[in-house]
């Protein structure tokens, strides 16, 4: 009979999948940079790049020149996209709502949380669970359980698949990354959808790029480079989940998306909502804010 | 008094007087004997792959871990530095006695695919030294094995496979904590954030265990070490041998040879304690099967033997009025049935080896006899390959003769009790 | 065949007696021995199957049409599609081949201990029934296995226990997904640990009482995930799971799976063991054919006055070539009931008192999932006996035709000049 050998290489790995894919508890991290200063550089830029090209008209090929521009802009708004949420820190509360084939669920929760190492999560409601925190620092995780009163440690790759049993990863919400770090973007299409005057990109991941989809096409407003959706492909092409941005709002001098909705693209009854009731960004956070005993107030 | 020399030229005589007889005797011994070789050698033989089976998917017959790896597991236990090297030299002065050395980095880790992200076990292996010793690269079943010159790839199971919904040349994002081996600064606790990297899948293997095809993935053994940032360092080396039977002085050769250095050196009995009482179970069953078709050798023999001399009643008549004493005519037939079971076994011996050569080969194919109901991913090889070691033929060489001998003495005595003139009535 | 011909026959067989003894004898022996073996492995391989299943998995099991293998927690039996567990499991121990039928719940999830967690299946039993189709309960190293007292009792596997630190009465919190997509998490005492020499279930299984379970998975009472079954003859195995997929289907959506596809590997183990027995068989008939023709060219040398005699009588060589493969055949007959006759005592005594290894692992009869002890007990195994016996008739039949051709072709006038 074989026994299940290679005890050595196979401790309960495949187990933490289940508890992952699944949804433990998870930190969220979402560091935000502030874009003030990078927007009045872009519209300075924008200017420039106006005059520059009504002068390069006079003796280069349109074409080249508006190429390498929009290139450029591509790039720039892309980045600038995915650094919407994220900054050096930031304190939010936040809405989550999760709607599954066998359940669905509504979670409150205040987020702190420092670059993207250090995260903390506090769970308001349900009544329930309140109570509930998370803390993440680097690579190791903890839950504080205030039914059984005890804080529980977790490997840190849990949070990088569900979080909290949504359609979100840690990634999703926290990554630092830039997408042009991963990505190579084109635009593909400029133009009017539904009245509304986008710009569409497609990115394709660069040659070792440590990123599981085949391709990433993103819709951005012109007007004022807010995300429209965000739809996610496998290899072959087939679209497997889509991100949509909502309710724009301008908190503390920024103007973000405030309702973010993923949808896998395989289940049509299933989606997971967040939605900021409130961000501030860069308020100092003290690093003793992510420590075990914070967990428990 | 007739020598016994004289007693020996007429006994050899007796044999050819009738030599049909003879040799139909012969040959029926001789069968007995091949028979015995062969069952000996494909029980034996198939005991040696089910154990070889079992430590190609584990371990291998010797492994060397870090001191208290095999009761945690933990994947910061490294061996140290030099063991490589050190268990090779061993190895080297030890001529042929290993079949393969394989250096491995285990470690677990989280593998993502555009549909599924799955926890799993992560080995890292030079492909070369791990063709030698694990099972794995030989029931690939798409696409291919890892390369010989460590280009990134990985290799997963079918369950996996499935479970990630990926194809050969699928990507796949391997996501491991860095290991910190003790030793190292481990001031800031989880600072170290998580490494990922991309992975072609390059080939996608069935075992039939599913804990090994849901679980296990295989990088080039460079590729893990940089994951996991411990460049040079391996958790464990898996040796396997030629011969089962080599575990134990292989094992105390290298704890000689590594003494003082932290490490556990087990063989697979202690590394796989399940495998080991399915061993003695398979022993026992070995045991009770060559003890039944040596006894039905025995009884083969028996029957042989005195068919052969009880219709000679005429003739011992004949020798013992022409003067033989009965302890003459005795010695005169157990000489000759000693002759003559010296000529079986040369017969036997010949074609045993023979046909034990063929299935050391060709193995001997169980599928043959069951056509029905054999699962695809088997575990088991259906084919049987023979093996026979010197031992075992000296023994079974040995055992014919003595029973051929022994029952030849009742024979012997019938003849030495011949009762003139019954036995020289013709009918 | 002529009631004079099989007189004929008889006699001749017993015109030598001792040479028809010896042979018969020989052959019987063999035959006996056979019997023997065929049982004893057919004994062993039972208890390699029930001791495979006895820990965790069950002879059979019953699970939703879509849980197995992936095991997802919302694919209960009861609930979703008003299944009625109590009565499904009512209706599997209602059929005579069921010794027991046991309720199962799995969950997925951490243990946590002061200062380490570990990834865990938690598997959810009622004690008093889940022990009459398992034998944990006999591999407890510390503690006491589960019982009604304790509801927030569980058990641990032994290096699971080691690796976190915890001893029996130690507390502490599983942590699983649960039905209603929250974290299922409470406080837990430690009530036992068991070893089981499966590293997989001594490194990742916990078990626990299944309400304790469905209500740390936020489960109602009338779902559960599985069905354990233990037959009283585990080789209905296969004939059960077909009948119960027909049977049950009627009523309740489930897929029934017998060991067989739960443990391929222990099932291709004892396949492949069956089959080597089979190499023995092979070997008894290369002898009994060898025994027989040594006996039978013996015999016809013999006889050739007689036979000469037979056929100047007018006997024709095809009647003679019957004559001696009748004499073949009736020797086999014989032998084998001689046989039979020797080796039902054998047998008996192997059923009932078992055979005595004794020295095979004996102080560690509870290592390892297949735990065979020193005492091997033999079962019927008919199929076996009837092959030995017609493979036995066919090889007779077979070997006497080269003596029986030979006879046939004795020239009466020559036969009978023979001294």
């Amino acid at each position: 009979m074989k026994p299940n050998i290679l005890y050595n290489s196979v401790p309960a790995v495949g187990l933490l999948a289940m508890l992952a894919a699944e949804g433990a508890k998870a930190i969220y991290a979402a560091s935000v940079r502030t874009i003030e200063g990078k927007a009045a550089c872009f519209s300075m830029r924008r200017k420039k790049a106006g005059v520059a090209i009504c002068l390069g008209l006079a003796w280069l090929s349109l074409a080249q020149v508006s190429q390498a521009a929009v290139d450029q802009r591509a790039q720039e708004n892309v980045d600038r996209v995915s650094r919407l949420l994220v900054s050096q820190s930031s304190i939010a509360t936040v809405d989550m709502q999760i709607t599954k084939v066998d359940w669905q669920r509504t979670i409150s929760m205040q987020l702190w949380t420092l670059r993207d190492t250090n995260v903390l999560v506090r769970i308001r409601q349900p009544q329930e669970d309140a109570g509930t925190a998370i803390l993440k620092v680097g690579a190791k995780a903890w839950i504080y359980l205030p039914k059984a009163n005890r804080t529980v440690t977790m490997p840190a790759s849990m949070m990088t698949t569900s979080w909290m049993g949504s359609h979100f990863t840690l990634d999703d919400l926290v990554s630092q990354s830039r997408l042009s770090d991963n990505y190579a973007i084109a635009t593909s299409f400029a133009g009017q959808r539904d009245g509304v005057a986008v710009f569409e990109y497609t990115l394709t991941p660069k040659s070792s790029a440590a990123v599981v989809w085949g391709k990433i096409v993103m819709e951005v407003r012109e007007s004022d480079l807010m995300p429209v959706w965000q739809r996610y492909y496998d290899e072959d092409g087939k679209p497997v989940r889509e991100l949509s941005f909502s309710e724009y709002k301008t908190i503390n001098r920024r103007l973000i998306p405030t309702r973010l909705v993923m949808r896998p693209l395989d289940q049509a009854a299933e989606q997971s909502t967040i939605t900021y009731e409130s961000i501030a960004f860069d308020t100092p956070i003290g690093a003793e804010m992510f420590s075990l005993s914070k967990l428990k107030q | 008094m007739a020598g016994v020399l004289l007693l020996a030229k007429i006994g050899w005589r007796n044999l050819w007087r009738s030599p049909r007889g003879t040799l139909v005797t012969a040959a029926a011994l001789g069968l007995g004997l091949t028979l015995l070789l062969t069952s000996l050698g494909l029980l034996d033989g198939s005991h040696d792959q089910v154990v070889g089976n079992g430590v190609r998917f584990g371990t291998g017959h010797v492994v060397i871990q870090a001191q208290g790896y095999q009761d945690t597991g933990s994947q910061e236990l490294l061996l140290p530095a030099g063991v490589v090297s050190a268990t090779e030299a061993f190895l080297r002065t030890e001529n042929g006695v290993a079949r393969g050395v394989s250096p491995r980095l285990l470690a677990s880790g989280l593998l993502s695919s555009a549909a599924n992200a799955i926890g799993v076990g992560v080995m890292g292996v030079i492909p070369k030294e791990e063709r030698a010793v694990s099972l794995i690269p030989e029931r690939i079943v798409e696409g291919t094995y890892l390369d010989d010159d460590q280009r990134p790839g990985v290799v997963i199971g079918v369950e996996l496979a499935r479970k990630l919904a990926v194809k050969i040349g699928g990507r796949v994002v391997l996501m491991t904590q860095a290991v910190q081996p003790p030793g190292t600064e481990t001031a800031n606790a989880g600072e170290g954030e998580m490494q990922s990297s991309l992975l072609r899948v390059s080939g996608i293997f069935r075992t039939g265990v599913q804990g090994i095809d849901a679980n296990i993935i295989q990088v080039p053994l460079a590729e893990a070490q940089t994951l996991l940032g411990v460049p040079g360092r391996i958790t464990q080396i898996a040796v396997l041998l030629e011969q089962e039977g080599d575990a134990p002085m292989v094992a105390q050769g290298l704890q000689t040879r590594l003494t003082g250095v932290p490490v556990e050196i087990l063989t697979w009995r202690e590394a796989m304690p399940a495998l080991a009482q399915l061993m003695l179970l398979d022993e026992a069953f070995n045991y009770v099967m060559n003890g039944v078709v040596l006894a039905m050798v025995g009884l083969g023999i028996l029957n042989t033997i005195l068919m052969r001399v009880l219709a000679r009643r005429y003739e011992f008549g004949l020798f013992s009025a022409l003067g033989l004493r009965p302890a003459q005519l005795a010695v005169m037939v157990v000489g000759e049935s000693l002759a003559l079971t010296a000529i079986s076994l040369a017969l036997g011996l010949v074609l045993g080896l023979t046909v034990q050569h063929y299935f050391a080969t060709s193995g001997l194919d169980l599928r043959w006899f069951f056509e029905s109901s054999l699962p695809d991913a088997l575990v088991f090889d259906p084919i049987i390959y023979s093996r026979l070691s010197a031992a075992r033929i000296a023994s079974s060489v040995g055992i014919v003769l003595l029973m051929a001998t022994l029952i030849s003495f009742y024979p012997a005595l019938k003849a030495a009790r011949t009762k003139l003139p019954d036995a020289l009535k013709v009918f | 065949m002529s009631g004079g011909l099989l007189r004929l026959v008889w006699r001749n067989l017993w015109r030598n007696p001792r040479r028809t003894m010896i042979a018969m004898t020989a052959i019987g022996l063999g035959y006996a021995m056979l019997l023997f073996v065929a049982c004893l492995m057919a004994g062993l391989r039972q208890q390699m199957i029930e001791s495979g299943t006895g820990l965790l998995l069950s002879e059979i099991e019953v699970h939703a049409p879509d849980y197995y293998p992936d095991r997802p927690l919302q694919r209960t039996l009861g609930g979703r599609d008003g299944t009625d567990v109590d009565a499904l499991v009512a209706a599997i121990t209602a059929d005579p081949r069921v010794q027991a039928a046991s309720p199962r719940v799995y969950g997925g999830g951490l243990v946590s201990a002061t200062h380490q967690s570990a990834g865990v299946q938690i598997l959810g039993v009622v004690p008093d029934v889940e022990q009459t189709i398992t034998v944990l309960q006999t591999r407890m190293v510390k503690g006491s296995y589960l019982n009604g007292g304790m509801p927030k009792g569980i058990i641990m596997g032994d290096k699971l226990a080691t690796m976190i630190g915890v001893e029996v009465g130690s507390e502490i919190v599983l942590l699983t997904p649960a039905a209603d997509g929250s974290t299922g998490n409470d406080l837990y005492t430690v009530a036992g640990t068991f070893h089981t020499g499966l590293d997989a279930m001594d490194r990742t299984l916990v078990v626990m009482p299944l309400a304790s379970l469905q209500e740390l998975l936020r489960l109602p009472p009338g779902r559960i995930h599985e069905i354990g079954i233990k037959l009283h003859d585990i080789d209905e195995a296969s004939a059960t799971v077909v009948a119960f997929e027909v049977q049950l289907s009627e009523t309740f959506p489930v897929r029934v799976r017998p060991w067989q596809e739960l443990a391929p590997e222990l099932a291709d183990y004892v396949q492949f063991n069956h089959r080597v027995t089979f190499i023995l068989f092979f070997i008894f008939f290369l002898s009994a054919a060898m025994g027989i023709v040594s006996t039978l060219l013996m015999a016809i040398i013999e006889r050739t006055r007689e036979l000469g005699l037979l056929m100047s009588l007018g006997m024709r060589p095809g009647q003679v070539v019957g004559l001696i493969v009748a004499e073949s055949a009736c020797l086999a007959a014989v032998s084998l009931v001689l046989g039979g006759a020797l080796g039902a005592p054998l047998l008996w005594y192997l059923q009932v008192h078992g055979l005595n290894l004794g020295g095979e692992g004996d102080d560690s009869v509870s290592l390892g999932g297949i735990v065979v002890g020193p005492l091997w007990y033999g079962r019927p195994d008919w199929a076996a006996y009837t092959q030995a016996a017609v493979g036995l008739a066919v090889t007779a039949l077979a070997s006497a035709l080269f003596p029986a051709l030979r006879a046939a072709r004795f020239r009466p006038a020559e036969a009978l000049r023979k001294v």
